[in-house]
Parts: C-alpha cells; structure tokens; sequence
C-alpha cells in the first residue's frame, strides 16, 4: 500500500515535472558543431599569437606566412568535407554577474576591462605598475618635466575606418578636458596644453610636474572625433548608439542586449595584428554560483569572479582551472582619527592602538574569511604594487598577552572586575564595531571583535547596511569599521585618503586623519619626476600611517577567476583579470 | 444600480490605494541613508563642480517637499518646485526618471524587460492552474482516500520548498542538457525566427517547470477545500439524489460554486506576474522585471526601484479591481456587502 503511494506522488512529481520540457529534449546541441570547426582554426591563431611578442618589423614578415597558412588550412578543409561549411570564429564565451551599465564611456562605471578591449590609451599597463607603450610608441620628457613629447603609432585607425594620427589623439584629450568627462578627465588635470606637432608627434605642456605620467595616461581613452565631435554635455551624456564603442582598441562592439549578452569581434586591422580570438560573448548570470554551474556544464569558457564557496567544488574539476591572482585589494580596520569625531578618548591613545594591532589575528582572517587566498597585511599599499609597497615595515605580530601587558602599563586596567578594562577617568573601553551586512565582513568582524575581548576590549560586532554605513562618514559618527578598498597601480590614491581636503563632504577620507607633514608629502610626492626618490618619500608615508594607525591593514587580497582549460590557454595573469587587455590578448584556444 | 454602486465604490477605492502608493514609494526611496549622488558618482576624484552638475542634472538639488526660502521671497509658484513636485508632474507625464546606472529612461527598462517576464511567467501560470484546478477537484472528490491523502502530501510538500532552491536543484540536475540561465543563446534574434524561439522555448523549460511545481500546489490546496465545502452542501446532496452523474455534479453545481476563490487566486497570480517571478528570473538568469529590480537593489539605483515597485503595485490593484468586478458577475450576492 505504502508503494502505491509513493508511487502516485513519483508519478505526479514527473507529471508536473516533464511534460512539459519534452519539446526542448529534442533540439540538436549546436557546440558538436562548433568543436569540429574551432579545431581547423586552432593551428592557424596560435600562429598569430606568436607573432604578438616579437618586435614590429619581423611581425609583416610572419603575418604573411600565416596568411599562406590559412590558405593551406582552407584547402585541407575543401578536400575532407566535399561540402564546406564557412569556417566559424574562435569564440570565447565569458560569464559575468554584470556586463555593464552603458556603451558610453564618458559615464559608464562598470566593467573597465571590457572597455579597454575597445579603446586604446597612449600608455598600457603589461603587470600591476609595469608600463608598456599603447598608441604612442614611445615618450621623453624635458628636464624640467613640463613638456613631454609621445610618438604616436602610424597607420592607425579607429573602428570606423577614421584615422588616429597624433592630431587626432590630441583632439581626444582636448575634447576630454573641455567637457569634462567624468569618467577621466580628472586624470589630465595638469595638463596645460596638447598640441599635434607633425602626425605623429604629441606634445603636452604641463602646468607643474608629475610623479605617475604613463599612471595618469593609461585611464585616457583616445575617443574618435568622427563620433563625438560637436555633441554639446547633455548629447554626450545622452548619448546611446553603439558608436560610443568606437575606438581603435582590439575588438570592436557588436551587439548588446542589455540584461543577457554582449558580442565583441575582432578588430582585423589592430595595430598589433588581428587578435587570436575572434569572437568575445559576454553572457550575464544573476548570481555567481549559477555561473560556476555554467562553467561545469560548458556554456561559459570562462568566469569572471568564483565564490570563495565554490572554489573547493572547482578546484578538482577536469578541464576547469582556477587563475589566482594578487589584486589591488585590501582590507582594513578603520580606527576613527578624527579630532571632532564621536569616538571615545581612549581610542587616540597611540597605546591603545597599538594594542588593538596586538590583538587583530590576521592569520585567522585569512584562514577563514578567505579560505587562504589573500595574506596578511601591513601597510596600505599592497605588495602587488612591487616598488611601492614597503617591504621594511614588519608586521605586528597577532599577540593578545603583549596586547595586555601595553594596556596595562598605559594605565588602562580592569578595576571593577566585568573583563572590560577602564580608563583613568572610569569610562569602559567599549568600542563601536561596524560592517557591511554581507557574509565575509560578518566573518571578519567575529574575530576582529573576539580578539579585542582578549585583551579586555568590549566591541560587540554590528553589521549594518552599506548605505547606512557610508552615511556615518561625514560626522565621523562611528569608532571601528571594517572596510576595503581596491586601489589603483599608483600609490597615489592610496595616499590621497588620508589627506586633509578628502574629510570633506564628498571626499575619501574614511579615517579623519589629517596631518600637516603627511599633506605636504603627498603634494610633494605627486610632483617628483625622479621615480627612486618618489618611492622613498611614498615609503616614508607609509610608514608614519602604520605608526599612527589610522587603518590597521588586515589583508591584501587574491582574486580567483576560472576558465575551460580544454578550450583556451595561455591567459596571463593581471592584477586578478585575466580579461584584462593585456591578460587576455595571450590567450589562444587549444588544439 | 446596486452594481453600478458596487463597481463605482470599488474602484475608487483601487484610486485611492493607488495615490497611496504613490506617496508612500516616493517617500521610501527619501528616507533611505546616504546621499544619491554618491551612488551615481564612483569616481574617485571627480571635482565638487561636477558633482552639483550631476545634482543638478537629477533634480537633487531642490528641496524634498516644499520651498520655504522661496515661499517667504514672495515667490509662490517657485516654492512649489520640489522633488516632490517634479516627481508627480512626471509621473502624470508618464515619465519615471532615469536610472542611475545606464541613465536610461526608467519606462523604456521597464518596457523592455515586462515583455520578457511575461512569456516566463504565463507558461508556468497556466500550466499551474489548469492542473492544479483538475488534481484539486479529484482529490475533494475522493476525499478521505489515500489518493487525496497523496495528492495533499504532495501539496503541501510542494507548496514548502523554497522557490529559489527548488530551481538551483533542478538547474543542477539538468546541466549539460538544458541551458543553466539566459533567455537565448547570444547572437540568436527575434529576426531569425523559428531558430530563436526554439532557443527561447528551451531556456524556457526549466524556469516554467519550477514555477509550475511551485504554484501548482497552491490551486490544488485552494481548490480541493474549496470544492470539498461545497460537497458537503445540502444542494450536491439534492443532486446526488436526483440520479445526476458525477461528472455533472462536479461540473455544474461543485466546479462553479467553489470558483470563487479560485478566482481570486487566479487574479493574484497574474496581478504579481510582474513582480512575482524574482527568484525565479534570479536563479535562471533570466532578463525580466524582477531581475531588474534585484539587480537595481544591488547597484542602489533608486528610480529604477521606484518604476518598477509602482508597476508592481499597479498591476496587484488592477488585478484585485478586476477580481472584484468579477465576482459582482459570479455571484449575486456580492453587491450587498
């Protein structure tokens, strides 16, 4: 009896189930098709991308044995199927959370390594602060370091068949500046004059030196004039059409469709060659563990972000490999420094901090909020910054006893026996302890704030919502928040959040930490052409915000991205993006 | 006349709700913490004149409410011009700003995507009710047998499981043979015909069975109450009596009195078709309203929110207002309440 029932409640679940999916069972998979194809092309891009890393001049030369090759490939084609099929692209598939908000460059905020597929910029970046030539080949600068002349790449053209000779580049970051751009203008801000001394010759005038040139020039996209020219702000801000993807950047916009995909083909006439993938679909998943099934199943050749969750499910994954990469993350304990803000007195004792630092297990923060893939940090610019990191500084080491033992000889003691140590004034050393309300953060905040009891510290953890978060900045109404940040090439943003302006409304000052000496480095760093003595100021300045602590950095962080190891190699790896133009432009499909 | 009354009163009382909803959805998104502009804005250090260019750009730089600067200036007209005021002249206008993310009219998104939720959420309506109404009906009619005693395992069982997780099962159950997300392969478009919307149809597959599975049970639960109340009437009794067969009493005297609430349920469904399928469009990815209005929380863009909780609203009120009309036509003795 039992068995009929069950058996009911099976039939009924197949019912509702099945009937109605039969239809769909019956259509041919379309990827049988595309494997027999994508092996013929596979020999003839891997040639092309061998071509890339040599020098320009032999680059004609092999070009043209390629082309002979493909001709071969073509024939070898002809001859084993009497019926030729037309050959199909090499097409990467990427999963995403997000495409991007808009085609249009001067406002659009996401997916920046999707936008430097389209556009060049005068200076590219091979590694984290590794600086290679884009459209200008190369660049001098005067002894004063207020003229710099680049000599711009001939025979370039945008998309749309336009030229890009150095008037044309000039034009662009005229147009910028005059309009404003929000997206990178503010980058140019130096920046005197632009002018096109012959075709291939631009020469900028600055207003005072700079200390990151090729840092400030490889956020400018040299835009088309044929595209933008005459558009008064509001037309430029409006403006919609695909053409805003026009540039002359490897792969040019095809197809968006915003919400489901977006289809980039290669540019044949790049001025490296024409790219080894031909086809880039970007394909936008709801949510990242959908994307990871995704992946297992195929669809998708490569993800943009794995959950930490699913890293252990793919790590063993046939086909699947994961690419770790150091990024430009970090993550911080903000410590409220601010003379006007609401934290208790206790909090800008020197002593206090550094027992906090004692307490802080960074380690166990690794091990848990990260399941390893991040480190434990030290100064606030991290180690995948190479130079300009400060490798001299060592760490404080996670130790509650020390941590103890500073409090006590700083007179902070526990008097009435509640384990919450006392100030000489009576008031209990008991901190607010904020975070953003997601599960990482959560994790963080527990063993920041076990760590704290240990040495007699009450900060109970309390996760809020990330705009009520931001909403405590302007009054420094908070006493520890847990943050991070993803930082840029150049140390210099991460210097500028602890200057004085930035406390204003609007700025980026976190902390509240404003100190005279500190402001005038930065200035002073900003300005200095002589990269070796930069370096040593930046390091300075490192070093006096890890001893007053206006952060105590926790980790420096890895991203994880994964990728179909049967169907591509070869992608380098950038600052955790393997999409990143010059990551990506390696890339070949396997054999 | 009693029914001219009843319509007239029903209805102004879908307009009042609606103006309700109106002010409240405006004054959500102002009570929120943190500054808009700050969420349009990411770059880093874009200058303060910008910024107000932006603020200006928005309309956030007049007053919430009402301007009393203005109003004391002498300036009547003026002191008028608030965001509240903008917010009504552009709603009459059909105009619900633009989204902070794409700056893109808020009405053309919400176009764009409605059609969408639409085909997911039909398919997976009807499936539900028409089999829901049929399984419910037997098991009233067999009421007490170990068929319904199934029948009501099942749909309790069903009823329970958590949409999203139900789908992420399914999905992983089906990977390899069915598309895990999307609505079409990339490149595929309405142009190419049958090609697309066969494509379509199997992307389709898993979300409507999902859906189906989950809203079935609801009609079969709502269903066999509904009808086994009405078997215990003196009048099935009568029928039964009269030598009526089962399939006619089924049919003519249980099926019509128990539709009622059916009718209800059938209103609801599709008056929170445009909202309702948020999970659902989340774990399959699919490009509808409800995945907008997830992804819109995610990026904080706030008019965005704001178009689509006021369609959202809109079409529940439509929907009740037409369930109530309904019921004016289905049963008489509606109009005296």
């Amino acid at each position: 009896m039992r068995k009929n029932l069950w058996k009911l409640l099976v039939t009924m679940a197949i019912l509702t189930t099945f009937i109605p999916g039969l239809a769909g069972c019956a259509t041919p998979t379309p990827e049988v098709i595309e494997k027999v194809v994508t092996q013929i092309i596979k020999e003839t891009v891997k040639e092309t991308i061998i071509v890339e890393g040599t020098p320009q001049v032999i680059e004609k030369e092999v070009t043209k044995v390629v082309e002979k090759e493909v001709t071969k490939v073509v024939e070898k084609v002809v001859t084993a199927t009497p019926e030729p099929k037309p050959v199909e692209p090499v097409t990467l598939r990427v999963g995403m959370t997000y495409i991007w908000d808009t085609a249009n460059p001067t406002f659009g905020w996401y997916n920046y390594g999707l936008r430097y597929l389209l556009y060049d910029t005068l200076v590219e970046e091979a590694g984290i602060s590794n600086f290679v030539p884009g459209l200008a080949e190369s660049w001098t600068v005067s002894d004063d370091g207020l003229v710099w002349t680049f000599k711009i790449r001939e025979g370039v053209t945008f998309h749309d068949g336009t030229s890009c000779t150095a008037e044309d580049v000039a034009w662009s970051l005229n147009w910028t500046i005059e309009n404003e751009i929000e997206t990178f203008s503010f980058y140019l801000i130096n920046f005197q004059e632009i002018i096109a001394l012959d075709p291939t010759t631009l020469q900028v005038t600055l207003s005072e030196p700079v200390g990151n040139m090729e840092y400030l020039l490889m956020y400018v996209w040299i835009l088309p004039r044929s595209v933008w020219e005459g558009m008064s702000y509001d037309d430029i801000m409006e403006f919609e059409d695909f053409a805003a993807g026009t540039g002359t950047g490897p792969y040019k916009l095809i197809e968006w469709v915003e919400g489901e995909y977006l289809i980039l083909e290669a540019n044949e006439n790049y001025f490296r060659g024409d790219p080894a993938i031909d086809r880039v679909v970007y394909q936008e998943y709801a949510t990242e563990d959908v994307m990871v099934q995704a992946l297992l199943a195929g669809e998708v050749d490569v993800i943009d972000t794995v959950p930490s969750t699913a890293i252990q499910t793919l790590e063993g994954v046939e086909n699947v490999e994961l690419a770790v990469m150091w990024s430009t993350e970090i993550d911080e304990l903000i410590i409220n420094s601010h003379e006007n803000g609401t934290q208790p007195a206790s909090l800008n004792d020197p002593a206090v901090r550094l027992a906090i630092a004692y307490a802080t297990d960074k380690q166990q923060i690794v091990n848990v909020a990260y399941l390893g893939y991040a480190e434990p940090a030290t100064v606030v610019v991290p180690a995948s910054l190479g130079k300009w990191h400060n490798s001299d500084i060592v760490d404080i080491p996670f130790d509650p006893t020390e941590g103890c033992r500073i409090l006590e000889e700083a007179g902070y003691v526990d008097s009435d026996g509640d384990g919450i140590r006392e100030d000489d004034d009576g008031n209990p050393l008991e901190y607010r302890l904020y975070a953003t309300e997601d599960a990482t953060p959560a994790r963080i905040l527990e063993i920041i704030s076990d760590g704290l009891a240990q040495i007699g510290i009450s900060a109970p953890p309390t996760l809020m919502d990330e705009d009520s978060l931001i909403g405590l900045y302007p009054d420094f109404d908070f006493d520890l928040i847990y943050w991070g940040w993803g930082l840029d090439p150049d140390p210099d943003f991460a210097m500028l959040i602890f200057t004085c302006d930035q406390r204003e409304e609007g700025g980026w000052n976190d902390s509240g930490y404003c100190d005279e000496k500190f402001d005038e480095m930065y200035i002073q760093q900003g300005t200095m052409v002589d990269q070796e003595a930069r370096r040593e100021l930046i390091w300075q300045m490192q070093e006096q915000l890890f001893e007053e602590r206006p952060y105590i950095v926790l980790t420096y962080v890895q991203n994880v991205q994964a990728f179909r190891s049967d169907r591509f190699t070869d992608f380098g790896l950038y600052a955790g993006d393997i999409l990143w133009k010059s990551a990506f432009l390696q890339a070949k499909p396997v054999q | 006349m009693e029914r001219g009354n009843y319509i007239l009163r029903k209805t102004a009382f879908a307009v009042a709700t609606l103006i309700a909803v109106l002010i409240f959805n405006f004054v959500l998104f102002r009570i929120l913490p943190g500054d808009p502009v700050k969420l349009i804005i990411h770059s880093p250090r874009m200058t303060r004149e910008a910024q107000e260019r932006i603020r200006a750009n928005f309309g956030l730089d007049r007053p919430v409410w009402f301007d009393g600067e203005r109003w004391r200036e002498g300036n009547v007209l003026g002191a008028f011009d608030s965001q509240f005021a903008a917010y009504v002249r552009n709603l009459l206008r059909g105009d619900l700003g633009i989204s902070f993310a794409s700056r893109k009219d808020v009405a053309d998104l919400l176009a764009e995507r409605a059609w969408r939720t639409v085909v997911l959420v039909l398919g997976g309506d009807v499936i539900a009710i028409v089999l829901g109404m049929a399984v419910g009906l037997i098991a009233a009619w067999r009421r007490g047998t170990r068929l319904d005693l199934a029948i009501l395992l099942w749909g309790l069982f069903s009823w329970a499981l958590p949409t999203f997780f139900l789908g992420i099962i399914l999905l992983i159950l089906a990977r390899g043979r069915l598309p895990v997300g999307g609505m079409v392969t990339p490149g595929l478009k309405p142009e190419d015909g049958l090609a697309y919307w066969a494509d379509v149809g199997k992307h389709l597959i898993l979300p409507t069975i999902t859906m189906a599975i989950v809203y079935t049970s609801e009609y079969i639960l709502i269903m066999r109450s509904g009808v086994m109340e009405v078997l215990a009437e003196d009048y099935i009794l009568t029928a039964k009596a009269k030598g009526l067969s089962t399939l006619r009493i089924l049919r003519d005297h249980a099926l019509k009195n128990a539709m009622l609430p059916m009718v209800t349920m059938i209103a609801l469904t599709f008056g929170y078709t445009v909202g309702g399928a948020i999970q659902v469009e989340t774990v399959f990815s699919w490009p509808g309203i409800g995945r907008l209005m997830y992804e819109a929380v995610q990026k904080r863009d706030y008019p965005v929110l704001q178009g689509s909780f006021l369609l959202l609203a809109v079409s529940v009120i439509v929907a009740n207002l037409l369930a109530d009309l309904l019921y004016s036509v289905l049963d008489p003795r509606v109009k005296a309440d």
